[in-house]
């Protein structure tokens, strides 16, 4: 027996639903999303977990994981629910819900505070970085104040803690994340079988887009007569692989060491493909919301922005140091663009558990569990 | 009313322009109504209706002193005014006219055979001239008005309607039996739509009805006898008081407007009569009381369940119908909560919102306002548990693939809809005027005649007719008020004189006769010590129930007097020597005969020839083997029925081609 609570629909427009509360169940959204499955009733039945307050329902489903945002069902509705809002609103509701100190609730629906918390971050990681640097004095005040009582190990335990304790909390969010999804799981008759044509699935969804590429919105000119590169599937296509390139560059180069040495290491080569891969993505989708060409980019919260922000941020200063690097230019202006670079990665690696970004590991594996369901 | 028979009658058989004579021997018909002894003038014609016709047939009545005409055409629907005008203007009384229908009765329906179709119209003209000579003469009957109206009720439906009638020269007897006006909008404050309040409206319509001299309110009053008919109906009006008095009043007509009474759970029916269960009309109370903490029965309440279609559109049950106003009812009682006790939950558990028309805003605004809405069925209706403490709302919430969901809140409200007003049944009996299977009085029509009762006089007004909202209810008063003053206006009303007459000396007062008559047009008078049946001439519709059930045949109706109907009888059993020429009968004989069995397999063998894109006729013909005006009749009514359809012409621009209909 379902108990209501009528105050999670106040929660839930926190974290960028809109007036959901205002469906009246036509169906309509479910109709028009191309990606409902045949006898699914999202993300109409979704709305309506959210106006009864059924905060079960919406955090154990996959299926808010399998919508991408186009939007076409928000275009539908007769009643301006939003409901393509409201599926984006469930998945930030789902990470905030996973994530057991509650750092990504704050980030999500107290603006003022994420602000604060980016931006202090960055200003203590840059202060930390400056004093570090050769170009600052060895007998700058705060340099020989921080060094006098802190000694450099333990600083580096300090880190080492932090990181280690944030990476532990979003590997929780996502077990616990995950064993809801997998809660009620029938039995397979054939697991081996199944898990295995499940990851190739993901695999193709995740390299091709599949499922993504069949949104098409009919009522949103904008992008009929576009060429692949400038569609959305592809946008995110060349975000997500950009950044994973990036990361693999960035972790092959720290195996490497010595990372700025020569141009042509394979590490390098990857990493200006990647680099260009999402820089082509981020731009696009900056442009795409600024100017709201279509339903999808038109509602952006603040997590969209800042995500999209420090992407973008991180590849053009990324590509900055490149060009500075080769043509060997060490000024101070080059060395405060590496220090950005390094905060705004270092924020992007820190913080991904505890952002919009988590989504990168929720959708691959609500999607497993979709595909793994599947007859 | 013996009259003598007419001796110079004038015949005129129509053409139609074809229409009639393409398939009646129109001249032999001619020929053979001019061979009867009375018919001194018999003609075929064009078009009768044509000016020029008309203008001769007033010259034939005029110089060949006609006494009477028959017209054998179209049916009496299209032009039996038309005609009964000429005999008018010609000097004739209009009733000297007999309108014989050969096209819709003859050529229409017997085309296919000639012989056939000229002998029946043949017939039927005899007989038209057989019923013509026995006609009798009439007037219009005309009755006087008094310019008065009774309006039993003063809601908000009989208060609108006595202001408007009495503001145009009407006395009005407005009789109320509650101490106050108003009805069931008295003291209500929050209406939808718009924000005008019950309250005032009702205060605003009872100062003026007091402020009008000639509208007499009696409150605390009833309606205790009523005779007579439209025009001058008697009424006794019951005005209470100590002692009690009985008032007489003679009105023109009669408007009902008694309202509805709100349906009563029964006890137990969602827990009714628990603590904590109330129905909608106690809770609009309840709310329009007060604002801050919404209380009840000393409890604060912090959520509320409104249950809708209580006791309505029951399939099995009695109330079938939707009563319309209880949903748009029910979300505007839970906003005006809203707006006086903020922060108070609503749940609304519904089979469907029936919010219509501009309504739909307000359900709009009660969802984003986070009222949580649940719809089951009828089937499996919410259960609900109520002790002291609060109830427990349990439902099978159909928009989440049934889910069985538990509620717990405050209060349950009853949202229940409109019943016929419990007087119904007397009121009905004391005015004739019939209810519907639904309890509430029926008009004639619901779209053609909305106000009216099949009881000439007595009118219909608000929601003693079926459940209406505010603005519905005064739209059907004001109907009913200008149709009344149509009525009663000038001060007499016309009638049609086509109404049932008793023979006193024939009656013997068995009562069979007011036993049918559903008017109630069929009194009981007692003259020297005889009781007899009398026609009350403003209720007689002319229906003609009566007439067959009286055992001594007292009864008649005007223009189907016995005379007249065996004179048709006699005219039409007449025999008559029916001779289709040679040439009409080679064309018939050469004309392919067909029945209806073979139609399918001819369609289908036009159809395959149209196959391959359009054909003109003789190649549809040559292509099936059927014959060529066989395929055109075919193809006509093809097209007709959309089946196939004309494409334009052939090259040799001599024939049309067809085609398959898409
Ligand atoms: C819960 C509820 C909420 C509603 N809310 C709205 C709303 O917000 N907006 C809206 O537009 N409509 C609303 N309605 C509908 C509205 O109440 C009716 O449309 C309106 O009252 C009908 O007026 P009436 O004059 O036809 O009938 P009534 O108001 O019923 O008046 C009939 C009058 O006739 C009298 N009467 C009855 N029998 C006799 C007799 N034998 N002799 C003499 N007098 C007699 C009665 O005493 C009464 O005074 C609501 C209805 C309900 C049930
Ligand atoms: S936003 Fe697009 S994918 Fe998501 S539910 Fe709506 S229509 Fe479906
Ligand atoms: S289209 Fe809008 S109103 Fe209709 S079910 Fe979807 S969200 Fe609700
Ligand atoms: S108006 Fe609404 S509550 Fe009333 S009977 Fe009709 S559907 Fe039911
Ligand atoms: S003709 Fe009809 S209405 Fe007139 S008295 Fe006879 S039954 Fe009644
Ligand atoms: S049925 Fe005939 S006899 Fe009987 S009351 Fe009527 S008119 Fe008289």
């Amino acid at each position: 027996m379902a108990k209501i609570d009528p105050t999670l629909a106040g929660k839930l427009k926190k974290y960028g639903a809109k007036d959901f509360p205002a469906c009246y169940n036509c169906g309509n959204c479910t109709a028009v999303c191309s990606l409902t499955a045949k006898d699914a009733n999202y993300p109409r039945i979704f709305l309506r977990y959210g106006s009864l307050g059924m905060k079960d329902e919406i955090l154990s489903a996959r299926e808010p994981w399998l919508c991408y945002a186009c939007g076409e069902c928000s275009a539908a509705c007769p009643r301006d629910a939003g409901p393509g809002d409201f599926m984006a609103a469930a998945r930030k509701f789902a990470i905030a819900h996973h994530e057991p100190t509650g750092l990504t609730r704050l980030l999500f629906t107290n603006s003022p505070f994420a602000v604060v918390f980016t931006v202090l971050l960055a200003v203590v990681m840059g202060t930390f970085m400056m004093m570090v640097s050769d170009r600052v004095d060895p007998d700058n005040v705060l340099k020989r104040w921080i060094f006098d009582h802190l000694s450099f190990s333990v600083i580096h335990d300090m880190g080492m803690v932090i990181f280690t304790f944030m990476g532990l909390s979003a590997l929780l969010g996502m077990i616990l994340m995950g064993r809801r999804l997998f809660a009620g799981m029938p039995k397979l008759e054939n697991p081996r079988k199944a898990i295995v044509s499940a990851i190739h699935n993901v695999r193709a969804e995740l390299l091709t887009m599949r499922r993504y590429r069949k949104c098409q919105d009919d009522e949103e000119p904008y992008f009929k007569d576009r060429k692949w590169p400038f569609q959305p599937w592809f946008v995110h296509w060349s975000i997500m692989w950009g950044f994973i390139g990036l990361l693999f560059a960035t972790i092959l180069d720290f195996l490497l060491k010595d990372p700025a040495t020569t141009t042509w290491w394979p590490s390098r080569i990857l990493g200006t493909v990647a680099g260009i891969a999402m820089m082509w993505g981020a731009t696009l989708a900056i442009i795409y919301r600024i100017k709201g060409v279509a339903r999808q980019y038109r509602n952006s919260t603040l997590a969209d922005w800042a995500l999209l922000g420090a992407l973008f941020a991180a590849g053009l200063t990324g590509f900055w140091m490149e060009v500075a690097v080769m043509a060997h230019l060490e000024n101070d202006l080059n060395a405060a663009i590496f220090i950005i670079h390094t905060i705004v990665s270092m924020e992007l690696v820190l913080l991904f558990a505890f952002s919009k970004f988590a989504h990168a590991v929720y959708r691959p594996l609500a999607l497993f569990n979709y595909f793994l369901r599947q007859k | 009313m013996e009259e003598k028979k007419k001796k110079r009658i004038g015949v005129y058989i129509c053409h139609c322009g074809g229409n009639i004579s393409d398939y009646v021997d129109v001249a032999q018909v001619r020929e053979l109504a001019g061979k009867d002894d009375f018919v001194v003038v018999a003609k075929d014609v064009m078009f009768a209706c044509a000016d020029s016709n008309q203008k001769d047939m007033v010259a034939d009545i005029k110089e060949q002193g006609l006494d009477a005409i028959v017209v054998a055409s179209c049916s009496p629907k299209l032009h039996l005014h038309t005609f009964r005008n000429v005999a008018l203007r010609a000097g004739l009384n209009q009733y000297q006219y007999v309108q014989v229908n050969v096209r819709e009765q003859c050529s229409w329906p017997h085309h296919d055979d000639r012989k056939l179709a000229t002998g029946k119209a043949a017939g039927l003209v005899e007989a038209g001239i057989r019923r013509v000579m026995g006609a009798e003469s009439h007037e219009t009957i005309r009755v006087s008005a008094a310019r008065s109206v009774l309006i039993v009720g003063a809601g908000v439906a009989g208060m609108r309607a006595a202001i408007s009638l009495a503001s145009i020269g009407n006395e009005v007897v407005l009789v109320e039996k509650a101490a106050e006006p108003g009805g069931k909008l008295a003291g209500r404050k929050d209406l939808f739509p718009g924000d005008v309040s019950g309250e005032s409206i009702v205060q605003d319509l009872a100062a003026r009805v007091r402020a009008t001299p000639n509208i007499k309110l009696f409150c605390g009053a009833t309606v205790s006898g009523v005779c007579g008919s439209m025009g001058q109906f008697q009424v006794k009006v019951n005005v209470g008081g100590q002692p009690a008095e009985d008032l007489e009043f003679t009105v023109g007509a009669v408007l009902i407007a008694t309202g509805f009474d709100p349906y009563k759970p029964e006890p137990g029916e969602y827990s009714m009569g628990s603590p904590g269960v109330i129905p909608i009309g106690e809770f609009v109370k309840l709310v329009e009381s007060g604002s801050g903490e919404l209380m009840h029965q000393g409890r604060r309440v912090r959520s509320v369940g409104f249950i809708y279609c209580v006791g309505m559109r029951q399939t099995k049950g009695k109330n079938k119908y939707c009563s319309r106003v209880c949903c748009s009812g029910a979300i505007q009682a839970s906003l005006s909560m809203h707006r006086r006790y903020p922060g108070v939950q609503a749940y609304h558990f519904y089979r469907d919102i029936r919010a219509y028309g501009k309504q739909e805003v307000m359900y709009t605004e009660s969802s984003k306002a986070g009222d949580v809405y649940f719809m089951f069925t009828e089937k499996e209706p919410p259960v609900v548990t109520a002790d002291g403490s609060g109830a427990v709302i349990k439902v099978k919430d159909s928009l989440t693939k049934k889910q069985e969901v538990e509620v717990p809140v405050d209060l349950v409200v009853l949202v229940t809809g409109m019943v016929p007003q419990a007087d119904s049944g007397a009121i009905a009996a004391s005015f004739k005027v019939p209810i519907g299977a639904d309890g509430f009085f029926n008009e004639i029509h619901p779209k053609l005649r909305p106000v009216e009762t099949v009881i000439n006089g007595v009118f219909l007004g608000g929601s003693c007719q079926g459940p209406k909202n505010v603005t519905e209810t005064l739209s059907s008063a004001l109907a009913a008020s200008a149709k009344i003053n149509a009525v009663i206006g000038k001060g007499v009303i016309d009638l049609d004189p086509v109404i049932a007459r008793v023979d006193s000396s024939k009656c013997v007062w068995c009562g069979k006769c007011a036993a049918v008559c559903e008017y109630g047009a069929l009194v009981e008078m007692e003259r020297d010590g005889r009781n007899f049946a009398i026609v009350d001439e403003p209720s007689c519709v002319g229906c003609g129930v009566c007439a067959p059930v009286c055992p001594t045949n007292a009864i008649e109706l005007a223009c189907f007097t016995d005379a007249e109907i065996e004179g048709m009888i006699d005219g039409f059993a007449l025999d008559q020597n029916i001779n289709i020429t040679e040439t009409a009968a080679a064309e018939e004989s050469a004309a392919p005969s067909v029945t209806m069995k073979e139609y399918p397999a001819q369609w289908h063998m036009i159809l395959e020839a149209m196959k391959d894109g359009p054909i003109s006729i003789p190649d549809i013909a040559k292509a099936s083997g059927l014959d060529a005006s066989l395929v055109t009749r075919h193809v006509m009514t093809m097209n007709r029925y959309r089946v196939a359809e004309p494409a334009g012409l052939d090259d040799s621009e001599q024939y049309y081609l067809y085609q398959q209909k898409s």
